[in-house]
This record gives C-alpha cells, sequence and structure tokens, in this order.
C-alpha cells in the first residue's frame, strides 16, 4: 500500500536511533490521531517501524514464535481500536507499543506457567538466560551498549530475568537463590543507572 | 506504603516484575501520583531501548490488516444506540475451550458503557431487571470475593455492575466481558476498561455463562487466559 505522506523510513543507519526511537515525536502525534481516524496507511506505518521490535520483545519473553505473532497482532489491532489512548506527553508511541506488548506475554507467560505448576505441582522454572548472545548486548546504538556495560553483571543479570525473562521480582530471587529484597535493589539500581546514561534521550 | 517506597517499586513496575499485593499497591497509588507516573514512563523508555529491531514482515501486516477489516464494523457501532432486538454480536465468530481457560472471540473494541445515565442509575437499573422472571444474575468471585456482578434479562439487557474489590488496571491494561454460548462459543460482549464504572450491554443469544478477562488496552480477538473470573451454568 502505497503513504500517502512522508516518514522517517527507513531509518537511515547514521540516524540516533535511541535518541529518536524514544522521544515522542510530530510523527508520533499526527500518525496516533491518523489511527484514531481510522487510516490504515498510518497504521501500516506505525507497523512498517516498530512492528518488528514488538515481536522481538514478544518473542524474547515468550520463547515461542507461534505466540509472539498472535502478541504482535493483537498490539496493532488493539492500537487500531484505542490509539486515542496514547498520550504524547507520556513517551514515544515505540515505548507505548512495546510496554503493551511486554505485558501482554508477561501476562501469557505467567498464565501458563501458573497452571502448568498448578497442573503438575511443580515449581516455576526459570527461562535460560544466555548473558553472553543476551539481545542487549548486540544492539545497534552504542549508546545503549556502553549503558548496560556500565552495570555490574548482577544488575544486568537481574534486569534481564525481568525483563527478557518475564519473570517477576520474587521469581528472578527464587531462580538465582539470592534475597528477594537485594534481587529488588539490583534490579531498581541497575534501572537508575541506565535511566542516568540514557537520560537524555528518554526525558 | 508511603510514596517514598512505592516509588522505589516504579523501576520494577516498569518491568512488569511486581506481581500480588505489591502490585495492587503500586497501580492504586499511581493513579494519583504524577510523580511516580513520570518515573515509570521514565523506565519504560529505558526498557523500551533495550529491545532490538527486526524486519517487519509483510505476511502479518497482512494478517493485522484482516483482523482490522473484520473489526471495523465492531469498532463503528455505539453500543448504547444499537437495536436490541438486533444480535448484537452475530459476526462473532470464535470457539476456544472454555475448560482450559482459553478464550477467543472477535474483537468488541467499543467501550461498554451506559451513555447518559449516571452510575446509580445503571446500578438502580441493574437491580430491577435483576428482579425480573427470567433473569440471570451471577457473581464474579476472585477468591471468594465478588468483584463485579452480571445480570440478564430476558429480553436481552446486560449490566455490569463492578465492585469495589475489583482492582484499577494501569492505562494498558483493560477488563473485557466475554459471553459463553451452549455451543461454548466464546463470544466478546465488550470491553469494559481499566478502572470499570457500571455498564451495559445486549446480548439476546443463548447462554451458558460469563467469562471476566484482563486484556490489553482496546480489547483483544483473542484471551491467552488472563481471567479474572467465570460464571458457568447460568
Amino acid at each position: 500500500m502505497a503513504l500517502t505522506y512522508a516518514l522517517p523510513i527507513p531509518i537511515p543507519s547514521t540516524f540516533d536511533r535511541s535518541r529518536t526511537l524514544s522521544m515522542p515525536s510530530n510523527e508520533d502525534k499526527v500518525l496516533a490521531q491518523l489511527v484514531s481516524d481510522r487510516d490504515e496507511a498510518a497504521l501500516e506505518t506505525l507497523y512498517r517501524s516498530h512492528g518488528g521490535a514488538v515481536k522481538a520483545i514478544a518473542r524474547r519473553v515468550l520463547r515461542d514464535e507461534a505466540l509472539a505473532e498472535d502478541v504482535v497482532q493483537d498490539v496493532f489491532v488493539s492500537f487500531w481500536g484505542a490509539a486515542h489512548r496514547y498520550d504524547p506527553e507520556r513517551g514515544s508511541i515505540r515505548t507505548y507499543l512495546l510496554t503493551i506488548a511486554h505485558r501482554r506475554a508477561v501476562d501469557i507467560v505467567r498464565s501458563e506457567e501458573s497452571r502448568a505448576a498448578r497442573e503438575e505441582n511443580t515449581p516455576l522454572t526459570p527461562p535460560p538466560i544466555d548473558l553472553e548472545n543476551e539481545v542487549w548486548l548486540r544492539t545497534q546504538s552504542e549508546q545503549v551498549r556502553d549503558a548496560v556495560a556500565g552495570l555490574r553483571p548482577d544488575e544486568r543479570e537481574a534486569i534481564s530475568l525481568a525483563y527478557f525473562g518475564g519473570l517477576s521480582y520474587v521469581e528472578v530471587a527464587r531462580a538465582l537463590g539470592q534475597p528477594e529484597g537485594t534481587v529488588k535493589s539490583r534490579i531498581r539500581n541497575g534501572m537508575k543507572k541506565l535511566s542516568e546514561e540514557l537520560g537524555a534521550a528518554t526525558s | 506504603m508511603n510514596h517514598d517506597t512505592l516509588m522505589e517499586l516504579a523501576a520494577l513496575y516498569a518491568l512488569d516484575a511486581l506481581e500480588g499485593g505489591e502490585l495492587v499497591d503500586f497501580e492504586e497509588h499511581l493513579d494519583g501520583c504524577e510523580a511516580c507516573q513520570a518515573e515509570v514512563d521514565s523506565y519504560r523508555a529505558v526498557a523500551s531501548q533495550l529491545v532490538v529491531d527486526e524486519p517487519a514482515t509483510d505476511t502479518t501486516w497482512g494478517l493485522i490488516r484482516d483482523r482490522i477489516a473484520d473489526s471495523a464494523e465492531v469498532v463503528q457501532l455505539d453500543p448504547g444506540r444499537r437495536d436490541p432486538a438486533d444480535r448484537p454480536w452475530k459476526w462473532v465468530a470464535a470457539v476456544a475451550a472454555v475448560a482450559a481457560l482459553v478464550l477467543a472471540g472477535v474483537l468488541a473494541v467499543q467501550l461498554i458503557a451506559a451513555p447518559g445515565l449516571s452510575d446509580a442509575s445503571v446500578v438502580a437499573a441493574a437491580e430491577t431487571a435483576a428482579t425480573e422472571d427470567g433473569s440471570i444474575v451471577g457473581d464474579f468471585l476472585v477468591d471468594g470475593v465478588p468483584v463485579a456482578q452480571v445480570v440478564l434479562t430476558e429480553d436481552g439487557r446486560g449490566f455490569v455492575i463492578p465492585s469495589d474489590d475489583l482492582a484499577a488496571l494501569d492505562e494498558t491494561q483493560t477488563y473485557q466481558l466475554w459471553v459463553i454460548n451452549d455451543s461454548e462459543e466464546v463470544i466478546s460482549a465488550g470491553v469494559l476498561g481499566a478502572a470499570p464504572a457500571p455498564a451495559t450491554f445486549t446480548w439476546t443469544g443463548d447462554i451458558s455463562g460469563f467469562a471476566l478477562t484482563r486484556e490489553v488496552a482496546g480489547g483483544v480477538i483473542s484471551s491467552a487466559g488472563d481471567v479474572v473470573s467465570v460464571i458457568t451454568d447460568v
């Protein structure tokens, strides 16, 4: 389908992706309004821009291609019906869509795990996390890579299990054999460091 | 917990790493605290930068386009003005395994509401409807505590009355109401919103139960089973 307006797609390789994609932009506001007005081309533009990231986080959390595919569809179909709920003052559309996708994926994981645990009466099994190949270490943004490199390994591990593993901090503590308070602090401190390093891109 | 204590949970909330009582407490606090909302927004923006983009496929876009085309009629309908004699969800065609608490239905993205009526009026109408011959009255229970009551009259007027024990969700989520018919088809009756108020709906088909689920904002076509409560054998 031909788009009727010019938008920064694809993003040039020299573009500062982290900064631009995290901040609300005029394009975000315009696109959200167009989707609210039932402009299918606008939704397609959003999908072309952010559908890959939505799929990536859903697949990372769910570790299931088919379920991740369902989440991607649900996220964009939901946005089609409720774009007016997006508030540009609170962040970018990318962040909004990824937040919905992550929440949706986590809900599925916890629902499935909880059901399996009830049926089998077995403890929850933490997902395998291969930190050496963790997705954020392969990120294209040098700024993000440097920020992540500034975390302590235990902070990175806790955040990785929570965000990419879809675990609650209580489950992370159980998976690592650490006190809950310790894990809570690692996640909080790690996210504060990331926020400080990436603040200019996210404020 | 006080504000400072709750604010310390913002990073964990942004990563969806809270659950149970802490999640409930934080979300209740979040509703009225702009500082914590800003903190959560900031951490969500940080988290979103940790995700690596990959190509978006044409195949997926085609499926999304098909789904929004299927839902287009639903999106534009106003449940408050629909002819009650017209079966409201006749375009729905989805089957799910209710026993496994996996629900599916066709998207009904409009918010269920009661246009022009106050909450008290809807509650009063529901109370009256509940006394009519042939009306179905059921309670959605969570751990034995009623979180919402549903009333459906013989002529198809439905009411959903949330109790104070139904926890408000954040803006990324919504409660969604489903009807289960005699064929165990699970059909979306509409989206209730993150903090449901007394609302009306219409259902004139056969019915064996109701389900209340928590979904992403705007409602979904299929649910993976985040079921809040189910009423069966009505």
